[in-house]
């Protein structure tokens, strides 16, 4: 028992609160440092996609009148929106404040190192940030292809470092989290009792570990041909422009699987939570789904390189081997299908979320089918048509998992709960918008239009369906607004939470509302019967 | 240069394919089976979603108990079913890669330089343009492409090519231009600040014309 | 399994939130030292602002790691997992050797000729003397780990020391012969040859350079009487790994061509 209640209710004062949490090495009160780093960055570079659609909204010029101006916004929304919001919301923010938690754990195996990525996380950020204010800003684009990052003469070595310093924070995190899996369960928490978030987010930090030193290496040889004078990506001294490509795409494919991987578990989660059901088939959701998305992400990249002059065969190897990872994700579809049947569904704003989540992800997924069969993809590549495909996924699946995890673990991270009818309002505004946008961008694409584009003179018929598409983005704008309002309501004048909202039987719920430093007061004994979606046994 | 694999073999003479065609075909049929597939899975969501949804305060799920041979029929079945979709579509797409790949017998040769922000073409006469592509109606043309700089990638929205070309490989792709007429070309890999603007025309004119214009263009060379 | 959850349960402590700046710190300093003193110098050639930035970074960077180290080393609890955590970290640093060892075959491969030309001959005995420090300074901290392992301080000390000595001299080796190299024309800038010869050889130095920085993080505790055994065993399993991709160094570079 843990002796001193007093020492819990004397209030800190401000100094000391404010030192408490820039100097935290507890996991939770990391993990939402890291949740504000990404919900800024989603900000910026979310206003960033509103001057991109303004710019495109009509033809010609109309916010700026110099591409390289719209470069740097691209550059810097899809870097950012990559880099510094979804995978730190899902491998920094969910994983650091979940994973203790649902495993019973009091915090990471290790509190400074977890500090240590969450800052360099943050240093990243800052370097982002410094886009807006440095002479000559990147503008490479999130792939940052040489010849062209060789030859530009804008900051090169912003991008690289970001991408250091990002992928040093996601190795140092994933180390820790991998020993903390391993090694810190609670007794009695046998692998066949995890969560299928600690699953996946286990998965993601295996992709993380293997295929970011790759990028990592990639990125260092663009530094030392740029600013060095090497010759990696130099043809005429023996280089190989290719090679970089293959070396990019080689972690930054199975990077989507780092967002897709723990999303999807995230989405188990609430939807047994509110389905109050078992996981439907667990090992096959574990092994066959994760386990098979694990195993596949790495040998399908040259699906990015369709075009780019790649031997034939590879091409069609690498067409069959994106096609098949349609299985895996397929079973896990199907997990999620059968979590719905017999349940007791209720519609709560997270699962509203997850609802959403399930009928968005299948058209991103399945538009991802056009992209990977080779003969199809040589007209779509670079069009619209894949921008679409990957806001489907990423832009529109993952994040609505992510803002429905935030409702989730609402009550939870601030002991307070949010408002449903504003949340609700705000998630179907959000459904409403996303599908406006992203789905006129499938027919843009169809229609030829290449992405990277500041203008558009060549298919002037397109200026009605991109005036459509900005529309969309302002009702994305104003849904985010909406919920980011729904979050301050909550904060400000929500009820006060109990521990456990949703009645969930899993771990992180059985703590008080917030969880205390060290997490639990004792720390759970688990039984023989327990487990974490043991719901329905007693009926 | 690496050309290793810039030559692909070409195909027996008389037949030349229809890419477009067979390309509009391929996208239709694969997007009837993406819709079916996501209608399915749509439809089942909407009923369980419905059917099962919440009737009083804290009730519980009645999940079912799989057998083991249950368990893993959940899982294989499914996954052939999803494999033999995915089989069939690598064996259509294959079926039209070739075709994209396989240059027709009689292809006139072009040659293409690619450079921040223009295309320079030179044809097999020694001609040269700039931005305009000239060739003869009824001719497959295969291009030959590599870029003096930065990576650009040669795009004919209306003939369904796209290929990338870059500094130090060589790279083709071709097409078949049946009757006159433009078309457009466009630059489908970011090359920097004029990226959107780097487009030009392929004027696809009668077979005599194209020989006149060859014939002039040789002569201006010559003086 | 869990140690750390236990210990806490026993030893009672306040449920206060835990702080640390170090992290912070060394965040804040990697910026200096990294992207902002390297853009300064190489991006906009303001040699004096990146000086500045170095000197503004390497003091932060030495001031937060000797205040972890003083605040970590003594607690048993964050320590005893390093050892596990190690093959992680491992497998992560093999990548990207593997990573730039494809960078190299890729160009090794499609060369017409090899050594490209401007390569001079590289003397093949200096990279067998350093393998022979290497190797032997594998031993030592080995041996440096049983004699811990034993109770044996004084030996423990002894062993790391010539560890550390071994290192350094690697290093230094290594040095010299870029010097040499240099002199003969041979630089980062001169071929494919010398792209792939300067990356790979001089990240794996990098590695011996935190090789040694850990031995030395272990070394000054040490000589003060605190020490984690656990940090001892994943240093040195660090350091048979860099040993290990030394092998490969040298038949790849050195000797395949
Ligand atoms: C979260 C991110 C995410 C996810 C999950 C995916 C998932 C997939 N993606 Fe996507 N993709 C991106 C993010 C993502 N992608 C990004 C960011 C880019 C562009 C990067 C850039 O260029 O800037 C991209 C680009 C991209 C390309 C390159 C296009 C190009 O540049 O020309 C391709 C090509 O194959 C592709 C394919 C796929 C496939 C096959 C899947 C599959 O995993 C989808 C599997 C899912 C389903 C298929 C639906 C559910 C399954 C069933 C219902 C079972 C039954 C189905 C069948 C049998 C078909 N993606
Ligand atoms: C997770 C990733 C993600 C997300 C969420 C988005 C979100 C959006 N994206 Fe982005 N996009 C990418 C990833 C993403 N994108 C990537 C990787 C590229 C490729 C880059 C490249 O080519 O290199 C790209 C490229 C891209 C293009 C292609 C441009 C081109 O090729 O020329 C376009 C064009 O329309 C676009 C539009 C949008 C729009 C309208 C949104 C909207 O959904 C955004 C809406 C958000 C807002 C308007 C923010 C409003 C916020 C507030 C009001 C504050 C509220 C705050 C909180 C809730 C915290 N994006
Ligand atoms: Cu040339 Cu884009
Ligand atoms: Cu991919």
């Amino acid at each position: 028992m843990y002796a001193t209640e007093e020492a819990l209710r004397h209030k800190p004062g401000f100094g000391q609160t404010l030192r408490e949490w820039i100097f935290t090495i507890d996991h939770k009160r990391i993990g939402i440092l890291y949740l504000i780093g990404s919900l800024a960055a989603f900000a910026v570079a979310g206003l960033m996609a509103l001057l991109i659609r303004i710019e495109l909204g009509s033809l010609g010029p109309t916010l700026t009148s110099n591409p390289g101006t719209y470069n740097v916004w691209l550059y810097f929304h899809g870097a950012a929106m990559i880099l510094a919001f979804q995978i730190p919301a899902l491998t920094g923010f969910l994983a650091n404040y979940l994973v203790p938690l649902m495993i019973g754990a009091r915090d990471m195996a290790f509190p400074r190192l977890n500090a240590l990525s969450l800052w360099l996380y943050w240093a990243g950020i800052i370097l982002a940030l410094l886009t807006f204010v440095i002479p000559d800003p990147p503008d490479v684009m999130w792939t940052g292809y040489p010849p062209y990052s060789l030859k530009t003469g804008g900051n090169t070595a912003f991008y690289v470092f970001t991408v250091h310093l990002m992928g040093f924070s996601s190795i140092v995190g994933g180390i820790n989290l991998l020993t903390t899996i391993f090694y810190m369960r609670a007794p009695g928490l046998k692998l066949n009792k995890l969560n299928i978030f600690v699953w996946s987010t286990m998965g993601a930090f295996v992709l993380q570990l293997v295929f970011i030193p790759v990028l990592a290496a990639a990125v260092t040889t663009l530094l030392f041909d740029k600013y060095l004078g090497t010759h990696f990506y130099d043809p005429a001294n023996g280089g190989d422009v290719l090679l970089y490509q293959n070396l990019f795409w080689f972690y930054s494919h199975p990077a989507v699987y780092v967002i897709l991987l723990p999303t999807i578990g995230m989405i188990f989660d609430i939807v047994a939570t509110f389905a109050k059901n078992r996981v439907f088939n667990y090992n096959m959701v574990v092994y066959g789904g994760i386990g098979g998305v694990v195993l596949m992400s790495g040998e399908v990249w040259i699906h990015h390189l369709f075009t780019s002059g790649m031997p034939d065969w590879i091409r069609i190897g690498m067409m069959i081997s994106t096609l098949l990872i349609s299985i895996p994700v397929g079973l896990l579809m199907i997990g999620l299908l059968g979590t719905l049947y017999r349940g007791a569904i209720q519609y709560t704003t997270p699962m509203l979320y997850a609802v959403g989540f399930i009928f968005l992800f299948l058209i991103g997924g399945l538009t991802g089918i056009p992209n990977a069969m080779t003969a199809i993809d040589l007209y779509i590549h670079d069009t619209h048509f894949v921008v679409a495909h990957f806001h489907y996924v990423m832009a529109v699946a993952t994040t609505f998992a992510i803002f429905g995890s935030v409702y989730y673990l609402f009550p939870k991270m601030t002991g307070r709960m949010y408002s449903e009818t504003l949340g609700k309002i705000g998630f179907f505004i959000l459904f409403a918008g996303v599908n406006i946008t992203f789905f006129t961008m499938f027919i843009v694409g169809f229609k030829g239009m290449p992405r990277r584009y500041y203008d558009y003179q060549q298919f002037p018929q397109l200026e009605g369906l991109h005036h459509i598409i900005t529309i969309g983005a302002y009702i994305i704008g104003i849904a985010a607004l909406l919920i980011l309002i729904s979050w301050i309501h909550g904060l400000i004048a929500g009820k006060k939470a109990p521990d456990n909202p949703w009645g969930s039987k899993s771990l992180e719920w059985t703590t008080s509302t917030p969880p205390p430093p060290g997490n639990f007061r004792e720390l759970p004994i688990l039984t023989e019967e327990w487990h974490p979606y043991g719901y329905g046994r007693s009926k | 240069m690496n050309e290793a694999f810039a030559y692909a073999e070409r195909g027996a003479p008389g037949q030349i394919p229809d890419v477009p065609g067979g390309w509009d075909h391929l996208f239709g049929e694969m997007l009837i089976d993406i819709t079916i597939i996501g209608i399915l899975f749509t439809v089942i969501t909407v009923y369980l979603l419905i059917r099962y949804r919440r009737r009083e305060q804290g009730q519980e799920g009645n999940p079912p108990r799989l057998t083991t041979a249950a368990a893993i029929g959940w899982a294989i079945i499914p996954a052939f079913i999803f494999m033999a979709d995915d089989f069939y579509l690598a064996a259509e797409g294959w079926t039209l890669f070739n075709e994209y790949r396989r240059v027709p017998e009689n292809a006139y040769e072009v040659k293409v330089e690619g450079s921040m922000w223009s295309w320079h073409f030179i044809y097999p006469e020694g001609v040269e343009s700039f931005g305009e592509l000239r060739v003869p109606a009824g001719t497959p043309v295969v291009v030959r492409m590599t870029s003096k700089d930065v990576v650009h990638s040669f795009f004919i929205p209306d003939f369904r090519v796209k290929q990338d070309m870059m500094p130090g490989r060589m790279t083709y792709l071709w097409f078949y231009p049946k009757a006159p007429g433009e078309h457009l070309i466009t630059c489908a890999e970011y090359c920097g600040l004029m990226h959107s603007g780097m487009k030009g025309m392929i004027k696809v004119v009668s077979q005599d014309e194209f020989n006149n214009w060859i014939e002039t263009e040789k002569k201006n060379n010559n003086t | 399994m869990n140690e750390y959850a236990v210990e806490h349960e026993i030893s009672g402590h306040e449920p206060h939130w835990e702080t640390s700046p170090w992290p912070l710190v060394l965040s804040m300093a990697m910026l200096f030292v990294f992207p902002f003193a390297f853009s300064l110098y190489f991006v906009y050639g303001k040699p004096i602002m990146a000086i500045l930035s170095l000197g503004i970074g390497i003091p932060l960077t030495v001031l937060s790691v000797a205040g972890w180290i003083s605040e970590g080393v003594g607690q048993t609890r964050e320590p005893g997992y390093s050892v596990k955590a190690m093959p992680f970290f491992i497998v992560a640093e093999a990548f990207i050797f593997v990573a730039f060892f494809v960078g190299y075959w890729v160009m090794r491969l499609s060369a017409s000729s090899w050594p490209p030309a401007g390569t001079p001959e590289i003397a093949l005995t200096v990279p067998i003397i350093m393998t022979i420090v290497l190797v032997s300074s594998s031993f030592t901290i080995h041996l440096s780990e049983q004699k811990m392992e034993h109770g044996d301080r004084g030996g423990f000390l002894m062993w790391l020391i010539v560890t550390i000595i071994l290192g350094t001299l690697f290093l230094g080796l290594s040095m010299n012969e870029y010097s040499h190299l240099f002199a003969e024309g041979f630089n980062f800038k001169t071929n494919a040859y010398s792209t792939a010869f300067f990356s790979i050889t001089g990240f794996h130095a990098s590695h011996v350079f935190v090789g040694i920085a850990m031995f030395i993080c272990i070394l000054i505790p040490a000589l003060m009487g605190k020490m984690s055994k656990s940090f001892v065993k994943s240093a040195s399993m660090y350091w048979h790994f860099v040993d290990i991709i030394w092998f490969f160094v040298v038949t790849q570079v050195y000797f395949w061509s």
